[in-house]
């Protein structure tokens, strides 16, 4: 499983930082971070994180 | 040295309690020519884009409109209830009850709504078109946005006027004339707490997959989920759709009357349908600020925030600030920075794309079918700060 961001869409209000906290996080200056390949097994929380963000800049692959 | 919030008297003062005072009133627009920030009975008024943009996600706040009761100085079910409901909460019961409320407004699910936000919109506007006026929130947004939650909800239809009175009376909460209102808000919070333990004790019964079902099945381990947190959730989703979606899509009509060339335009792209909820949001947004609460004492453009201090992000304010969008003239085809209509962060609105799709759908069939839309007597406003909107909207239009 892959994951890609759009940062030019994204608007960090951390609805995928709810969703899939195992997946997405804030650094200490509020950057987005996130696992670019994570384990398969958390493929639900993924697909969650790209429901709930509201720009939808999230892509799961 | 920064100065303090309270005792610096050279911020300018704006009293948004009082319920004449409008948003978009020039009082506004010059304070934000001169300052970033106002004075209000509730605290701090930020005022302009670029700052409401920082404060909305400020590491350093959160949520803010659960002191709304307690600055007006109201107690009882309604503020027992907007105290401790999802948009009150924080840190990891805010995420629990989030991560259960998603799955219910994903965008997926709307796409596949759409054919029945047509169907619904259509036969409303069969109901009063042949007449050439109507009174366009009663007969449309009114019955629109209630009817939309009761699908998505798996609420029965029948039920939709009782939930739309009960909406527009818990409404009046979120304007500046709470108190004052405080008995018919108790009575409509009352009857829709009773209404959800009605459908509570429905779904315990015979268990189902809908929204509601779901959260019924969730509170069957009360860790997950508390008996009280079931029904507030509920109360939200219903209470929270409709008067929003219902006051929004009046402030769009209002908003195109006032620009015939843009709804003609429109009606003749109904493509530009979604770019208009946007730009409609931009200029009259129904929620006209977001609120914010400082968890600590900080200091921001050279200006102390105590602790606990409650700022209200205008969002009205922001979206019309000449700095960014030096030509703020409404345009459905022009590209727009984001407005804060639907708030934004941690707490951003949970419905947002049903309303995002339902207002598209509502509009584009609207532009097609009622051509030259005008004023038709006098509207009734709820006052124009808080959440605001048209309580009734007479129109008339030529049918297409």
């Amino acid at each position: 499983m892959k994951i890609k961001v759009d940062l030019d869409a994204c608007l960090q209000h951390g609805q995928c930082v709810i969703a899939a906290p195992e997946i997405f996080s804030f650094d200490d200056d509020g950057n987005l971070q996130w696992k670019a390949a994570p384990d398969e097994a958390l493929r639900d929380d993924a697909e969650a994180a790209a429901d709930a963000c509201p720009e939808q800049a999230i892509i799961v692959e | 040295m920064p100065s303090d919030v309270q005792s610096n008297t050279s911020l300018p003062f704006l009293d948004v309690s009082d319920p004449a005072f409008s948003i978009r009133s020039q009082a506004v627009a010059k304070a934000r020519d001169g300052s970033w920030c106002a004075r209000t009975p509730y605290g701090l008024a930020v005022l302009r884009y670029d700052d409401v943009q920082k404060m909305l996600r400020h590491p350093k706040m959160r949520q803010g409109s659960y002191r709304w009761p307690s600055h007006n100085d109201v107690t009882g079910n309604f503020a027992r209830w907007w105290e401790n409901m999802l948009l009150s909460q924080e840190g990891n019961d805010h995420a629990r009850l989030r991560r259960m409320a998603n799955p219910a407004f994903s965008p997926k699910l709307i796409t596949s709504l759409k054919p029945r936000f047509e169907e619904l919109a259509n036969r409303l506007i069969d109901d009063f078109a042949p007449r050439g006026e109507c009174d366009f929130i009663a007969e449309f947004t009114e019955p629109y946005a209630t009817g939309v939650i009761c699908d998505l909800l798996g609420l029965p239809i029948e039920k939709w006027r009782d939930l739309a009175d009960i909406a527009g009376d818990m409404g009046l909460a979120l304007g500046v004339t709470f108190k004052q209102d405080l008995p018919r808000i108790e009575a409509a919070t009352q009857r829709i707490f009773a209404y959800a333990e009605e459908l509570v004790e429905h779904r315990r019964k015979e268990p189902s997959d809908d929204f509601i079902g779901t959260l019924v099945k969730a509170n069957q381990d009360r860790s997950q989920l508390s008996d009280q947190e079931l029904l507030d959730m509920i109360v939200l989703a219903i209470f929270g759709g409709i008067d929003t979606t219902r006051n929004q899509l009046g402030l769009a009509m209002v908003t195109f009357i006032e620009h015939p060339d843009q709804w003609a335009l429109l009606g003749d792209n109904p493509d530009l349908a979604r770019a208009a909820v946007e730009e409609v949001m931009r200029v009259r947004p129904t929620i006209t600020w977001v609120t914010r609460e400082a968890t600590e004492a900080f200091t921001y453009n050279d200006l102390q925030i105590p602790q606990g201090t409650t700022v209200h992000l205008f969002s009205q304010s922001a979206g019309s600030d000449p700095a960014e969008f030096p030509n703020a003239e409404f345009d459905i085809t022009a590209k727009r920075s984001p407005h804060f209509g639907f708030g934004g962060g941690t707490h951003h609105c949970l419905g947002h794309f049903i309303a995002r799709g339902d207002m598209t759908e509502a509009l584009k069939l609207l532009a097609r079918r009622l051509k030259n839309p005008r004023f038709n007597g006098n509207a009734k406003w709820l006052p124009d700060s808080g959440n605001t909107g048209a309580v009734t909207l007479p129109i008339a239009f030529d049918q297409a």
